[in-house]
C-alpha cells in the first residue's frame, strides 16, 4: 500500500519547484556519445537551476579504464562542448564535478558490479543518500539485458530507497524482442521502476499538445470526425544518417521514427481526455488509441504505405551522397529512409478520418508538425468566386522548429467587394512566455529522479506500437510495396503524393 | 537569457507638447510600417504578438534609464508593449513630451519582433492620473503590469488611480526609501486593493534561492519530521537598523506562516540583534536576527540562515551561507559614509540625512548661475549652466552573482557541503521571473503580513 507523504509546506509557492530526494545516478556507457552529448550537460544544467538536491551524486560506469579525475575532465569537456547554456559557469561546474566519480565496469563481470555496489554504499554513507539509485543504460540496446541481470545478481535492484532503470529507444526491434526485453527488465525491476525514454515526449511542444487540447474548452468540441477531414503528421530531417549507418541500415525509418515518435504523436493527437495529468491516466488513454488503430494487413499494406530511399541530391544548398554511398551501409541496401502510412482509428471520435504519417531523412528541411485539416464549410455563403482563394481551416501544431501553433481561417480582403482569403493566426512558443524552455533530457532526467513516469513509455504502449508495425515490416521485406528512390532534398518519392491524391488530398508543405 | 544590449535603440518618433491621441496615432504608424516592411513576399502582414503591457513609472532620470534598459532586455525576447512614464516637473503645464524607440530582433526560429518603447515625460498633474494617460494604449486581453520603480506612494490617490487599470503592481522593497513606513503601507495595500490585483516584489524574487535551499533540505520524506522539530533559527543580514531587516523578517514570516507558528514576542537589542520567540503547540522556537558587517552585500541582504532542531531523537542543523569565501568586511567608517547611505538607520536618522542632503542640493542649485559664471568666465546671460544633475544615493547596488553554501549535519553523520551558484540576476531577469510565474502569490502575501507583524513587535 502506498503511504501518503506529508507535504512540505515550505515548498508551496515555489513555482515549478521540483527537487528530487538525494540519489545516485549510475550512467552505464558514461564515456560514450549519449552520455557526453546529452546526459552530463543535462545534469549540469539541472545543477545550474538548483534542481539537484544536496547529496546527489553521479557515478560513471563503462569498460574504459579511467580514473575519477580523468572522467571528471571528460565530463567537463563534454559539458563545455554540448551544454545548451553558455558560457559555462565554472563554479557550478566545479560543484557538480565534485559529485562525480567513476567505476570501471565490464558488463560481463559480476565482480565489477559488486565493486560498483560498494562504491554506492560509500556514497550513501558520506552524502546522506537513503539508498536511492537510478541506473541509466546509455549503452547499445543489446546490453540492456545483461546490465539488468548483473544488477540483479549483485543485489543492486533492491534494498532501502528506490531503484530505477532507464533504457533508451529502440525498445526491441519487433514485437517479440520487445516482449523479451520487457520480461528481462521486469525480472529485476517492477514495471513502475522501468523508465523507457523517448526524448520526444520531453519536448515542451509535445507536452503542449495535451495542454492545447485539454486546457481549452474551444478545441475539444471540434476535435473529431464531425469537423476534421484528415490529420497529417510530418517528422522530417534534413540530415542523413551521419555516423549511425550500422544501426540505421538494420532499423530504417519505420523502426527508427514511426514506431516510437510517430505513434506517440498519433496517440497524443487522438487520445481521449485523461482524468488527470498523471502517469497512469495519460498512458492508459494513449494505449487505448494505439489499440483502436486498424492494423494494416495483406494487400492493404501496399495501398496504404510508401517506402523510399534517398539518392544523391541537394539539401540546404549542399550536394549530398545517396544512402547506399553512406558509411556502414550495404551498397545494395533495401532499407527505407522515408516511410508513409495511412491509418484509421476505429473509434467513435475518429471513424473515417485518415491519419497520414510521414517520416524521412534528407528532406528539404528539418520539421516536425501535426496538421489538423478541417472540412470545408457546408455552404458557400459568399459564392464560389469569392471563396476561391480560401483553404479549409487548419490547425498546425509545430513541434520543431518555430515551435508554436497556427490557425488558418478565411478573412475578407479589404476592398469594396467581397473576396475572402486565408490568413493565419499564429502563436509562437518561443516568444509568448517569459521563460526559456528546458531541454528534453533535463525534464526527463528530473522526472525520473522525482519518480514521475508520465512522459515515459510503458511496456504495453511499446508492444501495441510494434503490433501495428510488424506486419508492415514483414510485407516490406517481401517487396510490397516496392522501395522507391527519391533525390535527397525532396519530400519523398512520387508515390507519397500519389497516396494522398487517391484520397483527393495533398500533402501540406511545412 | 542574455542581458547584453549591443546597440542603442533607434529613435523613430519624438514630439514635444503633444496630446495622447497623437502619441497613439504615432505608435500605430510605427507598428504598421514595420508590419508592412516585414511582410515581404507574403500577401498579408505577419500578426503582431504581445504578451503584456509593462508600464514603468520613474521619478528620476536614473530610474528612467533603468526602465528603458530593462524594457529593452525584456522586449528582445518577448513581444511586449513597454511604456515608461516619468514625472517631469520642468515640463510646461498640460504638455506631454513623447519618444518612441524601437529594437528589431530576428530570432533564429521565429519571425522578427519589433519592440517599441514609448517614453512619456508628463507634468505633475497628469502624472497623478496615470490611468487616464495610458488607458488608450492598453492592449485588450493582455495583462498590464505597473512597475513602480521607487517607493510606491502607498495610501495616496495617484497610486490607487494607476492601479485601476493594472493587473499587478511590481516594486522592489529593497529600494524603498523609508523601508519601515513603506512596508507598513504595503501590508495595508494587501487588504485594501481590488481582489484581482497582484503584488510582486523583486526583493521576494531575490529571496527565492534562499527559500529553495531551505525547502530543499526538508524535501526527502525521511527529513519531513524535522519540520516539527525546529527549535532555533538564526538569520544574519547586512546593514544596521530595522529598515534593513525586511528580507530577514520576510524569511522569518515565510517560515512561521508556512509552519503555523504564532509570534509571542520580539525584542530588539543593541548591534542589530532581534530576539524573537514563536510557539506552535507546546513547543517554542527561538529566532534571532543579527546584523553583520558585510561590505560586498547591499544593506538589507541576507548573509546566512541557520536552522537547528531535534526530531525523533536525531539532531539536525542546516546552514545556508552566502558567499562564504568572501572575507568579512571591516566596520564601516564613521560619519560621512553612514550619513549618505540612507535606509539603514532608524527613521529619525533617515529624516535628518535627507534634510541635510536636500539643503546642500538646494544651496548648490540656487547658486548655480553664479558658480557657472565664476567657472567659465562668461559674462552673465551669455551662456547658461547645464541642467544640474543631482546625485542621489542608490539604495541598492547592481545584483551580483552569489554563491550559496549549504551545510547539512544530521545526527552524528558527516557534514555535507553543497554549493549552489545563483547567477547574477539583474532587475530584468528578476522582473521576468516574477511576471512569468504570476503575480498572485499568496505565500508572498502571507509572508509579508507575518513579517510585518514581527517588525511591528520589535
Amino acid at each position: 500500500m502506498k503511504v501518503e507523504e506529508a507535504p512540505n509546506p515550505l515548498a508551496e509557492g515555489l513555482h515549478d519547484y521540483r527537487v528530487a530526494d538525494p540519489a545516485v545516478i549510475v550512467i552505464f556507457g558514461a564515456t560514450g556519445d549519449l552520455s557526453g552529448r546529452k546526459l552530463l550537460p543535462a545534469l549540469y544544467n539541472l545543477a545550474k537551476q538548483r534542481s539537484l538536491p544536496a547529496g546527489f551524486a553521479v557515478v560513471g560506469a563503462s569498460r574504459d579504464d579511467v580514473s575519477d579525475d580523468a572522467f571528471r575532465k571528460h565530463a567537463a569537456d563534454k559539458i563545455h562542448e554540448h551544454s545548451r547554456t553558455q558560457p559555462i559557469d565554472q563554479r557550478v561546474l566545479d560543484a557538480f564535478l565534485s559529485s562525480v566519480s567513476y567505476v570501471k565496469v565490464d558488463f560481463s563481470k559480476l565482480d565489477d558490479f559488486r565493486a560498483l555496489a560498494q562504491r554506492l554504499q560509500e556514497l550513501d554513507n558520506t552524502r546522506h543518500i537513503p539508498g536511492n539509485r537510478i541506473f541509466y543504460c546509455a549503452t547499445p540496446p543489446p546490453t540492456y539485458t545483461m546490465i539488468a541481470q548483473q544488477l540483479q545478481a549483485a543485489g543492486l535492484n533492491t534494498g532501502e530507497g528506490f531503484h530505477r532503470i532507464v533504457v533508451e529507444k529502440p525498445f526491441g526491434s519487433d514485437l517479440q524482442s520487445a516482449r523479451e526485453l520487457t520480461q528481462t527488465l521486469q525480472k529485476a525491476f517492477p514495471e513502475d521502476a522501468v523508465y523507457r525514454i523517448d526524448h520526444y515526449l520531453g519536448k515542451e511542444t509535445v507536452q503542449n499538445i495535451l495542454a492545447f487540447r485539454f486546457a481549452n474548452a474551444i478545441f475539444e468540441p471540434v476535435w473529431n470526425a464531425n469537423l476534421i477531414d484528415s490529420v497529417q503528421i510530418t517528422v522530417a530531417e534534413d540530415i542523413g544518417i551521419e555516423n549511425r549507418g550500422a544501426y540505421y541500415d538494420r532499423a530504417g525509418a519505420m523502426r527508427d521514427i514511426i514506431q516510437n515518435h510517430g505513434m506517440q504523436l498519433v496517440a497524443l493527437t487522438a487520445m481521449e481526455p485523461p482524468l488527470a495529468f498523471e502517469a497512469g491516466a495519460v498512458r492508459d488513454e494513449k494505449v487505448k488509441v494505439l489499440h483502436a488503430i486498424r492494423p494494416l494487413e495483406g494487400d492493404e499494406i501496399a495501398r496504404s504505405s510508401v517506402r523510399g530511399q534517398y539518392t544523391k541530391g541537394w539539401v540546404v544548398g549542399e550536394q549530398v551522397a545517396g544512402y547506399r554511398e553512406e558509411k556502414n551501409v550495404a551498397p545494395d541496401s533495401e532499407t527505407e529512409t522515408f516511410a508513409v502510412m495511412r491509418l484509421f482509428i476505429d473509434n467513435w471520435r475518429w471513424a473515417g478520418v485518415p491519419f497520414y504519417i510521414r517520416a524521412g531523412k534528407r528532406m528539404p528541411k528539418r520539421v516536425t508538425e501535426i496538421r489538423i485539416q478541417f472540412k470545408r464549410p457546408p455552404h458557400l455563403t459568399f459564392g464560389r468566386e469569392a471563396m476561391q482563394e480560401v483553404d479549409p481551416n487548419a490547425i498546425t501544431l509545430r513541434i520543431q522548429p518555430e515551435e508554436g501553433i497556427s490557425l488558418k481561417f478565411g478573412a475578407k480582403v479589404p476592398s469594396a467587394g467581397i473576396r475572402i482569403r486565408s490568413v493565419t493566426m499564429d502563436f509562437q512558443y518561443m516568444t509568448s512566455f517569459l521563460v526559456d524552455a528546458p531541454e528534453a533530457y533535463e525534464r526527463l532526467l528530473l522526472d525520473c529522479l522525482i519518480g514521475d513516469p508520465t512522459l515515459f513509455t510503458r511496456a504495453d504502449e511499446v508492444e501495441a506500437a510494434w503490433k501495428l508495425v510488424d506486419p508492415i515490416e514483414e510485407s516490406w521485406r517481401d517487396g510490397k510495396p516496392a522501395l522507391e528512390m527519391y533525390p535527397a532534398g525532396t519530400w519523398g518519392p512520387p508515390a507519397a503524393a500519389a497516396l494522398l491524391q487517391t484520397d483527393g488530398r495533398e500533402w501540406h508543405r511545412p | 537569457m542574455s542581458t547584453v544590449l549591443k546597440d542603442e535603440p533607434e529613435l523613430v518618433w519624438h514630439a514635444n507638447d503633444v496630446k495622447m491621441a497623437e502619441v497613439v496615432q504615432a505608435l500605430g504608424d510605427v507598428r504598421l510600417k514595420f508590419a508592412r516592411a516585414e511582410a515581404g513576399d507574403y500577401e498579408h502582414a505577419h500578426p503582431r504578438n504581445c504578451v503584456m503591457t509593462l508600464l514603468a513609472v520613474s521619478a528620476t532620470q536614473a530610474e528612467e534609464r533603468r526602465a528603458l534598459r530593462t524594457c529593452r532586455i525584456i522586449g528582445a525576447q518577448h513581444p511586449a508593449q513597454a511604456i515608461v512614464i516619468r514625472e517631469d516637473t520642468a515640463a510646461r503645464a498640460r504638455a506631454i513630451d513623447a519618444w518612441i524607440v524601437t529594437d528589431v530582433h530576428r530570432p533564429d526560429t521565429a519571425c522578427a519582433i519589433e519592440c517599441e518603447i514609448l517614453t512619456l515625460h508628463v507634468p505633475g498633474a497628469a502624472a497623478n492620473h496615470v490611468s487616464a494617460l495610458v488607458d488608450p494604449l492598453l492592449v485588450s486581453g493582455v495583462p498590464t503590469f505597473l512597475w513602480w520603480m521607487g517607493t510606491p506612494p502607498f495610501g495616496r490617490a495617484e497610486l490607487h488611480d494607476a492601479l485601476r487599470v493594472c493587473d499587478a503592481l511590481v516594486f522592489d522593497s529593497s529600494r524603498f526609501e523609508e523601508p519601515y513606513h513603506a512596508f507598513r503601507g504595503l501590508s495595508r495595500l494587501i487588504s485594501t486593493a481590488h481582489h484581482k490585483l497582484g503584488l510582486a516584489d523583486i526583493q521576494w524574487s531575490r529571496l527565492r534561492p534562499w527559500r529553495e535551499a531551505i525547502a530543499q533540505f526538508f524535501m526527502p520524506h525521511d527529513r519531513r519530521p524535522f519540520l516539527d522539530g525546529i527549535t532555533e533559527i538564526g538569520i544574519d543580514y547586512a546593514g544596521m537598523g530595522r529598515g534593513n531587516r525586511i528580507a530577514a523578517t520576510m524569511i522569518t514570516g515565510w517560515i512561521a506562516s508556512s509552519l503555523g507558528w504564532r509570534l509571542q514576542r520580539a525584542t530588539a537589542g543593541s548591534g542589530g540583534v532581534v530576539a524573537t520567540r514563536y510557539t506552535t503547540g507546546r513547543r517554542s522556537i527561538e529566532v534571532r536576527l543579527r546584523s553583520v558587517p558585510k561590505e560586498h552585500l547591499a544593506n538589507g541582504e541576507l548573509s546566512a540562515v541557520r536552522i537547528g532542531g531535534i526530531a525523533g531523537g536525531t539532531t539536525f542543523r542546516l546552514e545556508v551561507l552566502r558567499d562564504p569565501d568572501r572575507p568579512r568586511g571591516l566596520p564601516a567608517e564613521p560619519a560621512y559614509r553612514s550619513l549618505l547611505t540612507s535606509g539603514g538607520e532608524d527613521d529619525a536618522g533617515i529624516e535628518l540625512t535627507k534634510r541635510r542632503a536636500e539643503w546642500h542640493r538646494d544651496v548648490l542649485h540656487e547658486s548655480r548661475e553664479a558658480l557657472h559664471h565664476t567657472s567659465t568666465g562668461d559674462p552673465p546671460g551669455e551662456s547658461m549652466p547645464r541642467h544640474p544633475v543631482v546625485f542621489t544615493g542608490e539604495r541598492r547596488r547592481l545584483d551580483t552573482q552569489q554563491v550559496l553554501l549549504t551545510l547539512i549535519q544530521i545526527g552524528d553523520g558527516p557534514a555535507l557541503r553543497h554549493v549552489q551558484q545563483v547567477e547574477a540576476e539583474d532587475e530584468a531577469v528578476l522582473l521576468l521571473d516574477l511576471l512569468a510565474t504570476g503575480t498572485h502569490d499568496r505565500v508572498f502575501n502571507r509572508s509579508l503580513q507575518a513579517g510585518f507583524d514581527l517588525m511591528r513587535k520589535m
